[in-house]
């Protein structure tokens, strides 16, 4: 392509908000902070998305690269060294005018900064860091900002930036070892854990320090968070899913987001994926890892290695329940908070409202429904007072065919789910 | 004992719906006898008599605090917040809660006991207004005027500018904003470093507010541009972003609208 001496920000705006958005995180979510009523900018916790793009996604925070210029080669990434795209690079002035100037106007939450390898890795973060600190100190900025550790980057220099970030993340990119070192041959699993853990012990230290002394500097207070690729490598669900567990368990991590592979580069090491990206793959991933979080189940219940894929017709939690009918049906008026998590169609918030409202009188099935479970999954499973709602028979195929026979609600068109005997060839389903 | 119900007409207000529960609560006539009905909202009933309440601040003032005081502040903001709302019956289903709320022998806090209907009604308008303030959080744009004030027009379904005033002078403390409720005509109006206050009965100037700064264009444009290069084209589901962004909140945001 032609080398442009200078580009329009517009222009640079579009190729590197374009290259960027692969890129799954965009939550500003993890960290409260009030403002300090002198400049702008604050957070909340549960965190705002400030639109949807066309694809459904939320756009919370301004994501962009610093640069798409990229030494690395890694075969599924659209800025791969040997991909002739358009390339620019942001200078630090421009990234926190735009970020103050659509701040102001109520566009965003905050600040997605990733960027492309310029050179080396120490230099690229040295480029990250300058342009927060120039957005924290010169234009004191107070809102979310959502930084990459670029793999390999000195360890003092993802110290300093932490500082001035509220959520580091690094991409774990794909689940296994061999399927990085196939993929992404500059990068290896090293490199990727040990940042992590670095940012795990120092989150730690971070607490401590805070104990004594409370106005000290916080170091990445919203947590790191990362993201696999789904459907590149061969990998299935279980694996996939063992991997976040430990990823939560062992290094603490927020969230682990899941990315359907596009297939943006033809390359033979890559796979065709003639039904679209795997979304209800995505999808199933999503629901099981909600369940890990906050339902208090754990990998090893939900597959296993003789079932290692997640059945594509039930979301995990009516699959497990089926597969596990020895424990209900379960008593709403007396069941513990846990047992009832399990229950489909309890979420957290009915269950915790179950809990509250129970102590007051005695509960009825109208009740359950104006708290918000839904009954039309959950009345196979409980009794209230007693009684069921429905004789119903507590029966595997019997449920399976009631179950089925209402609509599950997907996040895309039904098309995709009848396209997904195309997974089939892929190895995909069962 | 009397059979005839006795109904307070109270005005479309929080004050006036805290009136007429100080009003009807005074009238010693029972709670089973009175009932709380929006002026020029209510249908009329046989066999009842209709009592005018006139809107009094300290009144209301009372009866915020009383159930501040005795209910706690998480369940005063649930009730607060049920009043903001749209629907009539929001007057009477305040007035049961406070009344239960208010009834001795209970531990803990009466917006869990949500077998009771009024309860779950009032949790129920709470979360409506609370989710459609969280959806002006979200979804409201500000435009900058040539004077360099910012300036954003919503037309929500419930009063939610009392509820979103707090937000947005927390997170813009240097700035001067108003923002225009174009379905109760409420200005909320905040001067950089003091505190906002709520207009009522000001028509805004649509002279004024029709000239914009100069890069006001340029960085609704940039930002029309982003939001169109960030969307997956493989991933396109416009219906799953309607559903996260209702067609009603489009009317007034800036990647919504104009042109290129």
């Amino acid at each position: 392509m032609k080398i442009q001496e200078s580009m329009s920000i517009s222009e640079k705006l579009n190729i590197l908000s374009d290259a960027a958005k692969y890129d799954v995180a965009c939550t500003s979510s993890g960290v409260d902070r009030k403002g300090d009523g002198k400049h702008m900018g604050n957070c909340l916790a549960k965190g705002i998305c400030h639109s949807f793009s066309a694809d459904g996604r939320c756009i919370s925070l301004l994501k962009i690269l610093f640069t798409n210029e990229c030494v690395f080669d890694c075969k599924y990434c659209i800025n791969r060294r040997s991909n002739d795209v358009p390339r620019a690079s942001f200078t630090p002035e421009e990234v926190c005018t735009l970020t103050m100037e659509f701040y102001r106007r109520n566009y965003i939450e905050g600040l997605f900064l990733s960027s492309g390898i310029l050179h080396n890795p120490a230099y690229t973060m040295e480029l990250l860091y300058q342009t927060l600190y120039q957005l924290r100190t010169k234009y004191h900025f107070q809102g979310y900002i959502h930084v990459k550790a670029i793999p390999g980057a000195p360890q003092e220099l993802i110290d300093r930036t932490g500082l001035l970030a509220d959520r580091m993340s690094i991409n774990l990119e794909l689940p296994t070892a061999e399927g990085l070192k196939k993929l992404a041959p500059h990068k290896s699993r090293r490199t990727i854990l040990g940042p992590m853990r670095q940012i795990q012990n120092r989150m730690e230290e971070n607490r401590q320090e805070l104990m004594v002394y409370r106005q000290a500097p916080r170091f990445v207070p919203a947590g790191q968070s990362t993201q696999m690729i789904i459907g590149a490598t061969p990998e299935n669900d279980f694996e996939i899913l063992s991997v976040a567990e430990s990823l939560y368990r062992k290094f603490q991590l927020k969230r682990v987001f899941y990315s359907a592979f596009i297939q943006v580069n033809e390359d033979s090491a890559l796979p065709a994926l003639p039904g679209g990206p795997p979304l209800l793959r995505e999808h199933r991933l999503y629901q099981a890892d909600w369940l890990l979080r906050f339902y208090g189940f754990e990998a090893s219940e939900l597959l296993s290695e003789a079932r290692p894929n997640f059945n594509v017709f039930l979301d995990p939690k009516c699959d497990w329940a089926l597969s596990h009918l020895e424990q209900f049906p379960v008593e709403v008026t007396r069941a513990d908070y846990r047992t009832l998590l399990r229950v489909p169609g309890v979420g957290v918030k009915s269950a915790q409202r179950i809990v509250k409202a129970r102590r007051y009188g005695a509960l009825g099935f109208g009740d359950l429904k104006k708290m918000g479970v839904v009954l039309k999954r959950a009345m196979y499973f409980i009794t209230c007072g007693g009684k069921q709602m429905y004789p119903v028979k507590l029966e595997e195929d019997y449920i399976l065919r009631n179950l089925l026979s209402v609509k599950e609600r997907l996040p895309f068109d039904l098309e995709h789910y009848h396209q997904l005997n195309l997974f089939d060839d892929c190895g995909v389903m069962r | 004992m009397r059979n005839e119900k006795t109904i307070f007409l109270c005005e479309d207000s929080v004050d006036g719906i805290f009136t007429g529960v100080y009003d009807a609560w005074d009238s010693r006539l029972g709670h089973g006898n009175v009932k709380l009905a929006l002026k020029g909202r209510a249908n009329y009933e046989m066999f009842a008599s209709y009592r005018e309440v006139e809107t009094d601040g300290e009144k209301a003032e009372k009866v915020a605090r009383t159930l501040r005081r005795r209910l706690g502040p998480e369940d005063y903001a649930h009730i607060y917040q049920a009043a903001l709302s749209k629907e009539e019956e929001r007057a009477d289903s305040i007035y049961r809660v406070a009344v239960a709320g208010l009834a001795g022998g209970r531990s803990g806090s009466i917006m869990q006991n949500l077998q009771n209907p009024a309860v779950c009604r009032i949790f129920e308008l709470s979360r409506t207004t609370g989710n459609e303030a969280h959806r002006y959080y979200q979804f409201l744009r500000f435009r900058e005027l040539a004077g360099g004030v910012l300036f954003s027009e919503i037309k929500p379904e419930n009063d939610v500018l009392p509820l979103i005033g707090d937000h947005f002078a927390d997170r813009f403390p240097g700035e001067d904003f108003m923002v225009y409720d174009r379905t109760h005509r409420l200005f909320l109006i905040h001067e950089a470093f003091k505190q906002w206050v709520l207009v009522v009965g000001e028509e805004p100037d649509w002279e004024k507010i029709g000239k914009i700064s100069d890069r006001e264009t340029q960085f609704a444009s940039l930002w029309r541009g982003f939001c169109r290069s960030v969307a997956i084209q493989e991933r396109r589901n416009v219906r799953l972003q309607q559903q996260f962004l209702p067609l009603k909140f489009r009317a007034y945001m800036t990647e919504m609208n104009g042109g290129a």
